[in-house]
C-alpha cells in the first residue's frame, strides 16, 4: 500500500511541477528562449498572492484570475523591454538576459517584501482527504485539479484558436508566418506573457503549499529545467510526462532508496533518458505538434 | 526564417545556464579607515539566496552592537564601522568576498558569515590571512577539525552537543513516560546532521530504538514520502535536523498525515520566532522543542541594552540570529580590548583561548580549537510563546508539554 501512497503523492505532485514546466517549454518552444527567469517569476507571483492573502484576506486559489492577468502583463513587459532586444541573438545570450531578469527579480522582492519567510496558511493548508488507508493532501490535490484546468486549457488555446494557430506557425517559419499576416512581435511577447501567466495559478498554488524568500526561485528553475530537458525542451506534452515522471521518481526514490537519494535517482533516469533519446522524451514532436 | 537549434546545443546552454546559477554578488563601498578614523570590521553574509533570512538577521545584530559600541565611545576610543558584503549564499562567492575584506578594502577587524556551510571555506580565508575570526554561526564539527589558529565560535555549543541537553533529559524521562522509538530525519548540512547525529547517539545509549534515520536534500520541498515512512515506522519521538522552511515544511507534512508523534524536536526552524508560527500556526507550534543560543528575556551582559536597542532600529524583539551576531561582536571588542589592539591578532586568539567572555548569550569560553566549551538552552514553544525549558535552573517555566499535548 505504501507503492500506492507514494504512487497517487507522486502523481499529484508531478501535476504541480507539471503546471510550473508548462510556461517554460512553452516560452522555449515558441521563442527558442531558455528562461532562467521563469522560477523568479513564480516567487513574484507566490508574493503577490501571500500580499493579497494577508492584506486583503483573498484566499489563494480566489487570487488565481488576478495573478494570472498581472503576471501575464509582467511576462509581456519583460520580453518588450529585454528579451526580444537579445531573442534573435545566440542562445547564451538569452540565457544572460533571463538570468540577468531572476537576479533583478530578486532584488526587487528583497527590497518590497523583504528577505524573510513568507507562508501563506490556509484552511486546507494542513489537511487531507482520506480515502480507505490512503490519504490525498487537499492542498496538492486542489493544485494538481487547477494544474489539469490550466494545462488543458493551454492545450485548446495553443490547438483550437487563431492565436494559437499564430503561435505554432510563428514558432515553426517566421517568414511564412508574417505573409500570412501575422504579427510575428506581437505574437512573441503573447507568448512570453502566456508563459508567465500561467505561474499565476503556479505562484499561488507555492504560496498556498510551501514557505518561500526571493531566493527560493533557485531550487524551482534547477528542478524545472530538468523536466523540461526530460520532456524534451518545447514540448509541452513532453514536460506534463517529464513533470509526473520527476514526481513519482522522487517519492518512490524516497520510498524504496531513501530520502538521501530524491535527487539522485530522478536525474539518473534522466541521463538515462537523454542517452536514448538526446532530445528528450518527446522533443521532436514539437515542431511536428506545431505544423499540424 | 531562424536556424533550428540542436538538442545539444540547447542542451548545452542549459548546462551552461546552471553554471551561471551559482554565480552571483554583490559589493558595497570600501569605507575611508586609517589610525585616526574608525576602525572598520569586514564581513560577509547572506543577504540574499537561500540564508539570507537568518544573514538579514545577523546584519541587524551586526549593526545594533556598532551603534552601541559608538554611543559607549567606541573600540579603544574610535568609532567602530561595519562593512558587509552580499554572498548570495554562495560558497564561492563568501570567499571572493572576504577576499576582498583582507586585500583590498584592508578591513582591519574580521566578523563572520552565517552558517558552516559559508564559514568553512570563509574561514580559510581569514586562516591564510593570520586575522582572527568570530563567526555567529558555525556549529559544524567541520569547522574545527582542521587545525586553524584564529577561529572562534561565538555560541555556547558546537552542533553535535547542542541538543545534549534535550537528549539527556528525555534519556532520564520516568520509563512510562519515556519514547520508545525514535526518528531521526536530517537536511543533509554540516550543521543540522551533527544534532541529529548527536541526539541520536545519546538515546541509543539509553535504550531508545532508532526506527528510521536519512538524510534528505536541501532540494526537498515534498516531506510527504518521509513524513509517511516515519508515521509507518511507529515513532514516537521525532528529532529533525532542519534550517527553516523544511521544517516548516515537515510540520504540515505530519499535519496532512495525521501523525503526532509525543515529542518532536526541530533544530533552528523553531528558532525563527513569529516566521515560524505563522508558517506551521501557533496551535501546531505547541509543545515543539529546539535548542537556543539565546532569550530575550536572559539577564546577561547587555541585553537589556541589546534588546531596546534592536526595538529602535528594527522594531519587535530580536531573533536568535540577531543575538548571536551581536555576540561575535562583543567577542571580538572583549579581545580587542583586552589586548589593547589589533595589529598582532594572533595575540587576539591566544587571549580569548585563555579568558571567557560576558556576552547577551551568557558567559562563553573555548576549547583549544576555539569551539565553545558551553551548554545550550533547550527551548520550547508553549501558548504562542519561546519558553526556556532546559537547563531547570534557568528555565522560564516549569511546565513541559508533549507535542500539541498536555504537559509531561
Amino acid at each position: 500500500m505504501n507503492v500506492i501512497q507514494a504512487l497517487v503523492s507522486g502523481l499529484l505532485v508531478g501535476a504541480v511541477y507539471a503546471l510550473m514546466a508548462s510556461g517554460l517549454t512553452l516560452v522555449f518552444g515558441v521563442m527558442r528562449v531558455v528562461n532562467l527567469a521563469h522560477g523568479a517569476f513564480a516567487i513574484l507571483a507566490a508574493f503577490l498572492t501571500w500580499t493579497l492573502w494577508s492584506g486583503l484576506g483573498l484566499d489563494p486559489l480566489a487570487s488565481i484570475p488576478i495573478l494570472s492577468v498581472v503576471m501575464f502583463g509582467v511576462g509581456w513587459l519583460a520580453y518588450v523591454l529585454i528579451v526580444r532586444h537579445v531573442r534573435n541573438r545566440h542562445m547564451s545570450m538569452t540565457i544572460l538576459a533571463t538570468f540577468g531578469i531572476a537576479l533583478l527579480l530578486e532584488g526587487v522582492m528583497g527590497f518590497a517584501w523583504g528577505n524573510q519567510s513568507a507562508a501563506v496558511r490556509t484552511a486546507y493548508t494542513d489537511s487531507s482527504v482520506t480515502i480507505g488507508p490512503l490519504y490525498l493532501p487537499t492542498v496538492t490535490l486542489i493544485a494538481a485539479a487547477i494544474a489539469v484546468v490550466v494545462l488543458v486549457s493551454l492545450k485548446v488555446l495553443l490547438d483550437h484558436t487563431w492565436a494559437g494557430r499564430a503561435i505554432r506557425a510563428s514558432s515553426v517559419n517566421e517568414s511564412g508566418a508574417l505573409l500570412v499576416g501575422v504579427s510575428v512581435k506581437a505574437i512573441a511577447a503573447t507568448t512570453f506573457g502566456i508563459g508567465i501567466a500561467t505561474l499565476g495559478a503556479g505562484g499561488a498554488i507555492i504560496a498556498a503549499t510551501y514557505p518561500f524568500i526571493p531566493g527560493s526561485h533557485y531550487q524551482w528553475i534547477a528542478r524545472l529545467l530538468a523536466i523540461a530537458v526530460l520532456g524534451g525542451l518545447g514540448s509541452l506534452p513532453g514536460a506534463v510526462i517529464g513533470a509526473l515522471i520527476i514526481g513519482v521518481g522522487e517519492q518512490l526514490a524516497t520510498l524504496w532508496l531513501g530520502a538521501s537519494w530524491v535527487v539522485a535517482v530522478p536525474f539518473l533516469v534522466i541521463f538515462i533518458v537523454l542517452l536514448v533519446r538526446p532530445q528528450g522524451i518527446l522533443g521532436q514532436r514539437l515542431r511536428e505538434d506545431a505544423v499540424a | 526564417m531562424r536556424k533550428p537549434i540542436s538538442p545539444r546545443a540547447a542542451l548545452a546552454s542549459v548546462c551552461a545556464a546552471s553554471v551561471l546559477l551559482g554565480a552571483t554578488a554583490c559589493a558595497a563601498d570600501a569605507p575611508e579607515s586609517g589610525e585616526d578614523g574608525p576602525i572598520t570590521i569586514g564581513a560577509s553574509l547572506p543577504l540574499t539566496g537561500e540564508f539570507s533570512q537568518g544573514g538579514l538577521d545577523t546584519q541587524q545584530g551586526y549593526e545594533v552592537w556598532v551603534e552601541l559600541q559608538n554611543e559607549g565611545g567606541g573600540l579603544l576610543g574610535r568609532d567602530v564601522e561595519i562593512l558587509v558584503k552580499d554572498d548570495a549564499t554562495n560558497q564561492n562567492t563568501v570567499v571572493t568576498n572576504y577576499n576582498t575584506l583582507v586585500d583590498q578594502d584592508g578591513v582591519d577587524l574580521l566578523l563572520g558569515t552565517q552558517s558552516s556551510l559559508l564559514n568553512i571555506p570563509a574561514s580559510a580565508v581569514a586562516e591564510r590571512a593570520g586575522m582572527l575570526y568570530v563567526c555567529p554561526s558555525c556549529a559544524s564539527p567541520d569547522m574545527f577539525n582542521r587545525g586553524f589558529e584564529y577561529i572562534f565560535f561565538s555560541q555556547q555549543a558546537t552542533a553535535s552537543t547542542q541538543a545534549e541537553t534535550f537528549a539527556e533529559w528525555v534519556a532520564d524521562l520516568p520509563a512510562d513516560e519515556r519514547p520508545a522509538t525514535a526518528a531521526y530525519p536530517s537536511l543533509d548540512d554540516p550543521f543540522a546532521s551533527p544534532v541529529v547525529e548527536g541526539v541520536r547517539e545519546t538515546l541509543e545509549a539509553a535504550g531508545i530504538e532508532t526506527v528510521y534515520a536519512d538524510v534528505y536534500p536541501a532540494t526537498t520541498k515534498n516531506f510527504d514520502a518521509i513524513v509517511g515512512a516515519i508515521r509507518d515506522s511507529g515513532a514516537e519521538l521525532v528529532v529533525q535536523g532542519a534550517q527553516f522552511e523544511d521544517g516548516v515544511n515537515f510540520v504540515r507534512a505530519m499535519n496532512r498525515a495525521g501523525f503526532a508523534p509525543e515529542l518532536l524536536y526541530q533544530s533552528s526552524s523553531p528558532t525563527y520566532g513569529e516566521q515560524y508560527l505563522e508558517g506551521v500556526g501557533p496551535e501546531n507550534a505547541q509543545g515543539v522543542f529546539f535548542s537556543s543560543s539565546y532569550h530575550v528575556a536572559a539577564e546577561t551582559e547587555g541585553n537589556a541594552e541589546f534588546v531596546a536597542k534592536y526595538d529602535e532600529m528594527f522594531g519587535g524583539l530580536p531573533p536568535e540570529d540577531a543575538a548571536d551576531g551581536f555576540a561575535a561582536a562583543q567577542v571580538v571588542a572583549a579581545a580587542v580590548e583586552a589586548v589593547g589592539g589589533y595589529d598582532d591578532q594572533a595575540a587576539l586568539a591566544d587571549w580569548l583561548r585563555s579568558n571567557s567572555v560576558e556576552t547577551i548569550l551568557g558567559t562563553l569560553r573555548w576549547n583549544e580549537d576555539g569551539s565553545p566549551d558551553g551548554q545550550f538552552l533547550v527551548g520550547q514553544w508553549q501558548d504562542g510563546v519561546s519558553d526556556v525549558v532546559l537547563p531547570a535552573d534557568v528555565a522560564t517555566t516549569d511546565r513541559i508539554l508533549r507535542w500539541r499535548g498536555d504537559a509531561l
